[in-house]
């Protein structure tokens, strides 16, 4: 049996769907048929492709990476995919998802599964069961709608604690390495933290796991060995276990595996030997989060850092000839306009060069989030209620401090402020 | 293999088939399923008053598209001329097209995200238009539409002096050619594109430039005819005469089998950019160009097209700001050198003089135009420089030889020994190393040594003529005139338009 995973992100270039490729792994070390499309502004897609694709390829199920700003193409795809055949089953996953209410079946006529637990484990419960012809029958981490639209939640999934156990997609050869410009790497999952506008936290309840050092290092080399010589951590706090980042850069150092690499991380969790020795390894970029240069703001968010702390880590970071990233957020709740300027004064004075992740974005209300499960308490007023299920608030709210008129007036501050006109690289 | 998609359409509005009024219209409707998720579609039109029943019915035909299909996106770029009798009308035109993007509107406000049709005026004014009608006519449409952008040639470049008229405009797209002229227009607009992506593509690190440009079409309502590229377009190669569904079926057959008018990529970038070197333009777009000119420069130099390399670095000059220019003298006096053309190639590496001193590989370019002019103890002089600069190791090898090389040139025969000596200690099996040695043991009456050097040359090519005949000198001073006349043989077998060894093997055969 055949499953397509669909990836989009139609508004940057085309990059390495590593959680589709995790799920295409494991799913074919149990047997099945697995192809990945990711669609990228770079990429060459017609509808007439599409439908070829479909027809030859002939998935029983399809699953779509969900994300708030891709909603309307991947329920346009779905429909046109039933169009085609609709005896395919289509489910949906990712960020967007795993807290979606099951409500939002009722806006998604062609969706079938709504998947909340890790994607793999998940995945395959689905995969099997259509196999099995019994499309419904003992899922687990899933709502589903059955046949006659009656929609049903099922208990959670957990997923593997080591990560070990997952398949490599890189050392699997599940992606197409002559149009990777660079590889995107998970090294750890989940983030222990609090901090009340991100995801993260909740969907890992406020875990993390970890692949072990050797694993980690067996990617790196075979995908430099692949041609691809640019690493991107998309761990959340890649120094999380110092000791940990440390072995991984010292076999880097030591097996002369040096290449570029982009990561993030706290700035709590950073000291000079660290930069120092992250330079050497190949890092020539590290991207903090800073949120708000407002320390009133800031002490509201959860997250438990200063913006002492952070300019300490730019400067350690810049002293080793490290570019630094610091992501921001404006329209936070109890951010004055005041505050949001002197969080763009901040990123100046500490001469970090606004463009690309530095260019500041309003703060998302994501499904999943404290943020969205408590936003009167903040005094958030969203300004559409009439959206659809499957949406949570987003950038649509205005704040008791910050009406639309500000809002739009602090994003023109920065973009007047930014060396490329305003784009950003990560969403 | 995913089939490629169609990012861009170009359409020229006009005068249609009477036998099938709906030609256009028809064909567009037959692409929409080939077009990629994302695209642009260019209506062009000589007079948008005129055009609005065409546009209006592909504006129906785009929403039933796009109402059918949540997955596509469309920017429809309407271009037209804006002379000042048409001003009040263009509004009204825009006044009634808006009416068509509210639903789109209201959908993208809906799902937080831009809508998924966007109408974007590309306004042509001509030389009678006045900055404040325009900026009238940019001001209405801003409060319905995006930005518009202003194509201008030659006679309004002015135009964009204008600051208050540039904030109203999204885009200025440069073109020549007479006003309202479509075919110009269309390919102007192609050609900035072919720019941009160009353009995306250096900042990307996507070096190669040999791609073919982002699939695009242009079809004509003047001529009928549907064409797979601007080169097509320029060249009238158009795959078919197009006239019914059957044959649009055989046009994209053929377009994705064999994509027979796309012949020659790089070329046509690189003419794109020269052809924007020319034409008027903004200060920023001309640096742009000058980086891309350089690039093109190096890809040229690479393939060894010296000529066109030194054009395009010319050119980048032309249009790069000062602080950029030192390494597009450089690479132009590397092409000069490689063209023999030294002394041009001196005056171009004077420009850099201070900003590459010490640099070995700059000292090495300057020795060799010195070499090439025979102004050996110069020569000597820069490549003792580049020497002492760490060059690498098999640059190292290089410059000992040429030093040798000028030692000898120089009558300086033990000098050269001692350097070409060196060499062979670093480089191992160099031919030029035992040629040049062989000539300065020769000079130096060393006679034996000359010959085991270039022994060692012929072991290693065996088919040099030239080492032989030293061979053969080398034994004629010995005294062994049967060996001398063995070797002169050979080399006159190998090459016989060596004068001289022929000479030589006259005066030996008549001694004998």
């Amino acid at each position: 049996m055949n499953v397509l995973l669909i990836e989009i992100n139609p508004f940057v270039q085309e990059t390495t769907p590593i959680s589709l490729g995790y799920i295409a792994s494991f799913l074919k070390s149990k047997g099945f048929g697995v192809k990945i499309l990711s669609i990228g502004q770079n990429t060459s897609l017609s509808r007439s492709a599409f439908q070829e694709l479909i027809s030859t390829f002939k998935p029983s199920l399809i699953g779509f990476s969900a994300y708030q700003r891709i909603m309307l193409y991947l329920i346009g795809l779905a429909k046109f995919i039933k169009s085609i055949d609709n005896t395919i089953k289509i489910a949906i996953g990712g960020p967007q998802a795993t807290f979606m209410p099951s409500a939002a079946f009722a806006e998604l006529p062609d969706v079938d599964y709504i998947c909340r637990s890790p994607g793999e484990l998940t995945l395959l419960g689905i995969a099997r069961a259509i196999e099995n012809g019994t499309p419904f029958l003992d899922l687990s981490g899933v709502s589903y709608k059955d046949d006659n639209n009656a929609v049903f939640d099922t208990p959670e999934l957990e997923g593997y604690t080591d990560l070990d156990r997952y398949p490599s997609a890189y050392l699997d050869n599940v992606f197409d390495y002559s149009r990777m410009r660079e590889a995107i790497m998970l090294t750890s999952r989940g983030c222990p933290h609090h901090c009340i506008y991100c995801y993260t936290p909740h969907a890992f309840k406020h875990k993390i796991s970890f692949h072990s050092v050797e694993r980690v290092v067996e990617e790196i080399r075979w995908i430099r060995k692949k041609g691809v010589k640019r690493f991107w951590f998309a761990d959340p706090n890649i120094s999380y276990k110092p000791s940990r980042l440390i072995e991984i850069l010292e076999r880097i150092l030591k097996e002369g595996l040096e290449t570029e690499m982009w990561l993030q991380t706290r700035a709590d969790l950073v000291t000079s030997e660290l930069l120092k020795k992250m330079k050497r390894a190949g890092v020539s970029t590290i991207a903090f989060g800073l949120e708000s240069a407002s320390e009133r703001v800031l002490s509201k968010l959860g997250k438990h850092i200063t913006s002492e702390k952070v300019a300490e880590a730019i400067r350690l970071a810049q002293n080793q000839g490290i570019e630094v990233e610091l992501f921001t957020i404006y329209g936070l709740p109890y951010e004055t306009f005041e505050d949001a300027v002197k969080t763009l004064e901040f990123v100046k004075k500490n001469k970090v060069r606004i463009m690309g992740n530095t260019n500041s974005q309003q703060l998302q209300i994501y499904f999943g989030t404290h943020m969205a499960r408590h936003y009167e308490d903040y005094n958030i007023r969203p300004l559409n209620n009439n959206r659809p299920a499957y949406l949570s608030i987003g950038s649509q709210y205005e704040t008791d401090h910050m009406g639309r008129r500000e809002l739009h007036k602090i994003q023109q501050m920065w973009q007047a402020n930014s060396l490329d006109g305003g784009k950003r690289i990560v969403s | 293999m995913i089939k490629p998609a169609f990012k861009k359409i170009y359409v020229i509005l006009g005068e249609q088939d009477k036998e099938n009024p709906e030609w256009v219209l028809q064909t567009l409707s037959f692409l929409y399923s080939h077009i990629n998720l994302t695209s642009n579609i260019y209506l062009v039109s000589e007079n948008l008053s005129d055009s609005m029943p065409q546009v209006e019915r592909i504006r129906k035909s785009i929403n039933e598209f796009l109402s059918e299909h949540l997955f596509a996106r469309l920017y429809v770029h309407i271009v037209h001329p804006a002379p000042p009798s048409a001003i009040d009308d263009i509004k009204l035109c825009y006044k009634y097209l808006k009416q068509s993007t509210d639903k789109f509107d209201q959908e993208g406000y809906r799902h937080q995200e831009l809508p998924r049709l966007i109408l974007l005026p590309v306004l042509v004014p001509d030389n009678q238009v006045k900055p404040i009608q325009l900026i009238d006519l940019l001001d209405v449409l801003k409060n319905s539409f995006l930005l518009s952008s202003l194509y201008l040639n030659k006679d309004t470049l002015d135009l964009a002096q204008d600051e208050k008229l540039l904030s109203l405009t999204d885009k200025v797209y440069y073109g020549i050619g007479n006003f309202g002229e479509m075919t110009d227009i269309v390919c102007n607009l192609f050609r900035q594109d072919i720019l941009d992506d160009s353009l995306d593509k250096l900042e990307n690190n996507d070096l190669s430039m040999t791609e073919p440009c982002p699939d695009s079409l242009i079809i004509s309502a003047q001529d009928g005819n549907i064409y797979c590229c601007m080169d097509a377009f320029l060249k009238n190669e158009s795959p078919a005469k197009i006239h019914g569904m059957h044959s649009l079926e055989e046009l994209l057959a053929d377009y994705y089998q064999q994509n027979k008018s796309k012949k020659d990529c790089f070329g046509c970038r690189e003419k794109v950019i020269n052809f924007f070197a020319d034409s008027p333009k903004s200060l920023a777009t001309d640096q742009e160009i000058g980086a891309l000119l350089y690039h093109f420069g190096i890809l040229r130099q690479k393939s060894e097209d010296d000529f066109q390399a030194i054009k395009n670095f010319k050119q980048a000059l032309n249009l790069s700001p000062i602080e950029e220019t030192d390494p597009v003298y450089f690479r132009l006096g590397l092409g000069y050198t490689k063209i023999g053309h030294y002394d041009q190639a001196l005056k171009a590496f004077k420009s850099v003089e201070i900003a590459y001193q010490g640099q070995y590989f700059f000292h090495f370019y300057k020795g060799l135009c010195y070499f090439g002019t025979e102004d050996y103890a110069t020569a000597l002089e820069e490549f003792s420089k580049a020497l002492q600069s760490e060059p690498q190791h098999d640059d190292q090898i290089r410059i000992l030889i040429y030093i040798g090389t000028c030692y000898n040139n120089l009558g300086k025969y033990e000098q050269a020994v001692d350097k070409l000596e060196k060499a062979k200690e670093t480089a191992g099996d160099v031919k030029e190393i035992y040629n040049s040695l062989g000539f300065s043991y020769f000079k130096l009456e060393n006679y034996d040594k000359s010959i085991k050097n270039l022994k060692m040359a012929i072991q290693i090519d065996p088919f040099s003529a030239i080492d032989y005949a030293s061979l053969g000198s080398n034994y004629r001073e010995k005294g062994d005139l049967n060996m001398a006349i063995g070797m002169y043989e050979k080399a006159l077998a190998l090459d016989p338009g060596i004068t001289f060894v022929r000479e030589n093997l006259e005066r030996l055969n008549k001694n004998l």
